[in-house]
């Protein structure tokens, strides 16, 4: 057995922003060099800055750079990596990667690509669970990929359908058909979206339940490939099928349900001979689950998971990786308290979610207890239109499900972020909303209650005159040396008059 | 920076940041970002703009498809092209009915913030 354990010196890293920063953090506790794989733009981010190494491994656009299979294997050679971790999103579902990786002498941090065949791939795993008797949702997953037979099938089902990439997640590639009228339109845009975000046009159709929530499990399997779940997270709230935040452990879910479920979570990742960290996703609706995909990665809501059962998901994959991470079966987790993460996206709340890009200003995530932040960012860092808007995510825990709302308010509230603008507001809404406190909310939350842009509130007086003096002081005017100033007849309040 | 300032006998505190001609200012849990010139609010500048007789790119990205011609008739709230940016896809439409007078971009070209893809020709009431 000891012979199977291999120590790695040095990890390479296949991604950016906020999850090549937890991957770094990870190795470091453990006593590892990190190798950054970074494209040209991405030399002002954190991650560069604190990787042991860093290569470039190409120009800006995906295709080029973070899905180069090759230019990332031979960066990681290059820099003397003997592994390689590919965080979520980018290759870290390409079982061809995860292949060419084991090919040539490195090692994969994730399932095997067999198994990444076998679950990832959505349609190879709806077989796979049919033949285990796992619940599934009505729909398509054939290889005929021609958009009048799609069409077809998406009568078939009957709408409203959901068409998805088969290689990806996150939202990408996926949208969802009322009528005959848009199908074409939508299948082909989801075809081309799935091709530049996961490098395959394949795509297959779901009957869209209408009232569902999403729950799903995480699952990890040990060096042994013994798979064990380490209980559901709820990710009901969705906008345009990209979650935005999430929380561990479900509200909705009784222990009937949670043991359920759970099991057939164990269950198609012990068929697929799973090792390492994964999701089991599933649909709930009037109490009856379905099995919707799995995800073959770290998912990015792993922390809630982590805060609740007290566990480091990334470090286990390394130590999985490594060949001597065993489950111990006296081991038994309870989920402690609740968490809740928020996803902080670059993105205009009041212009309906544009993307806003540019230089990072003066940025603070206040500390205090029960609180993380991971980040990819720091002030004078650049927002680039090239990838995914999500630049950080707030994590808070505390004892109880409302106590954890409460918290995560008041930690966006005190959170700064100038120079980009952010989802900040959006989040705070949907935190006070009364369906949300309850935890009833269902897939389609969103786009219930928050299908127009929030409204922008209008100033106050008193903002009005701290913004005025906020000028002069900024401006090196008389006041500048930062002590408590009395305001009376500022020059500038008399701009925001009557705005 | 900090600012420190008594208004009426209370002492309220935020950050404020002067960023290419905006101010961003954090007090009392938001983000305010305003035009340093004419002291408007800024957010006037970001997104669709323009009037409703030009299509504007919303946002900085790639013009993935482009769904018309110079010529083509579109009605109100037609897409007339495809935008990629942040690896998500947004369809631009006409808010107009009309007749398509320009299109001034192509497709795969990255365009900033702002820029003017098409222009339609109103169509007589």
């Amino acid at each position: 057995m000891a012979k199977l354990i291999k120590k790695f010196s040095r990890i390479a890293i296949a991604n950016r922003g906020e999850v090549a920063v937890r991957i770094i953090k990870a190795c470091e506790e453990l006593g590892i060099e990190t190798v950054l794989l970074h494209s040209e733009v991405d030399i002002n981010s954190r991650a560069y800055r604190m990787a042991t190494k860093t290569v470039c491994i190409g120009p800006a656009p995906t295709a080029e750079s973070y899905l180069n299979i090759q230019a990332n294997i031979d960066g990681a050679l290059g820099a003397g990596a003997q592994a390689i971790h590919p965080g979520f999103g980018f290759l870290s579902e390409n079982a061809d990667f995860a292949e060419a990786v084991e090919k040539a002498g490195l090692t994969f941090i994730g399932p095997s690509a067999e198994a990444i065949r076998s679950l990832g791939d959505k349609v190879h795993c709806k077989e796979l669970a049919k033949k285990a008797g796992l619940p599934l949702v009505p729909g398509y997953q054939g290889e005929n990929q021609a958009v009048n037979n799609l069409i077809q099938e998406a009568e078939r089902i009957g709408y409203p359908v959901i068409v998805k990439a088969a290689a990806g997640g996150g939202g990408r590639g996926m949208k969802l058909i009322k009528s005959s009228a848009e199908a074409a339109e939508l299948i082909e845009s989801a075809q081309r979206e799935a091709q530049s975000a996961f490098g395959s046009p394949k795509v297959f159709l779901e009957k869209y339940l209408d009232r569902a929530k999403h729950i799903e499990f995480q699952i990890f399997g040990d060096s042994t490939g013994h798979v064990v779940h380490f209980f559901d997270r709820e990710c009901s709230v969705q906008r345009r099928h990209q979650k935005i935040i999430e929380e561990a452990t479900s509200p909705s879910l009784t222990d009937e349900l949670r043991r359920k479920m759970g099991e057939a979570a164990c269950a198609i990742a012990t068929l697929g001979k799973y090792k390492g960290a994964g999701t089991v996703e599933f649909l709930l609706q009037d109490g009856e689950f379905y099995l919707l995909e799995v995800n073959t990665r770290l998912q990015v809501e792993h922390p809630v998971t982590e805060e609740v059962l007290g566990v480091d998901l990334v470090k286990m994959q390394i130590l999985t990786a490594q060949g001597e991470f065993l489950h111990d079966p006296t081991h038994v987790r309870i989920p402690r308290g609740h968490s809740i993460e928020c996803r902080i996206y670059a993105e205009n709340p009041f212009m309906g979610g544009v993307p806003s890009t540019g230089l990072l200003g003066h940025v603070e995530w206040p500390e205090g207890p029960g609180r993380r932040y991971e980040y990819g960012f720091d002030s004078g860092d650049t927002i680039t239109p090239f990838y995914d808007p999500m630049i950080a995510k707030v994590i808070v825990w505390d004892e109880n499900r409302p106590r954890a709302i409460q918290k995560m308010i008041r930690v966006l509230k005190d959170s700064v972020v100038f120079g980009v603008h952010t989802n900040i507001p959006y989040l705070i809404e949907i935190l006070s909303h009364k369906e949300f406190v309850m935890g009833t909310m269902t897939t389609r939350f969103i786009e219930t209650y928050f299908a127009d842009p929030i409204k922008e509130p209008e100033m106050t007086d008193v903002e009005k005159k701290i913004a005025a003096e906020a000028m002069v002081q900024l401006r090196g005017g008389a006041k500048a040396t930062g002590g408590v100033t009395p305001v009376t007849n500022s020059p500038w309040a008399s701009f925001w008059r009557g705005i | 920076m900090e600012i420190k300032i008594r208004i009426d006998g209370v002492d309220h505190k935020a950050q404020a940041q002067m960023l290419k001609g905006t101010l961003w200012l954090h007090v009392n849990g938001r983000t305010l970002t305003m035009d340093a010139g004419t002291g408007q609010k800024s957010r006037k500048k970001s997104g669709a703009g323009g009037s409703s007789d030009t299509v504007v790119s919303p946002m900085p990205g790639k013009v993935t498809k482009i769904l018309v011609n110079v010529g083509t008739e579109v009605a109100a709230g037609q897409a007339v092209l495809v935008m990629e940016a942040m690896k998500m896809e947004y369809t631009l439409k006409s808010e107009i009915a009309g007749t398509i007078a320009s299109v001034g971009c192509e497709v795969g070209e990255q365009v900033v913030l702002g820029k003017t893809l098409v222009k339609i020709t109103p169509k007589a009431e």
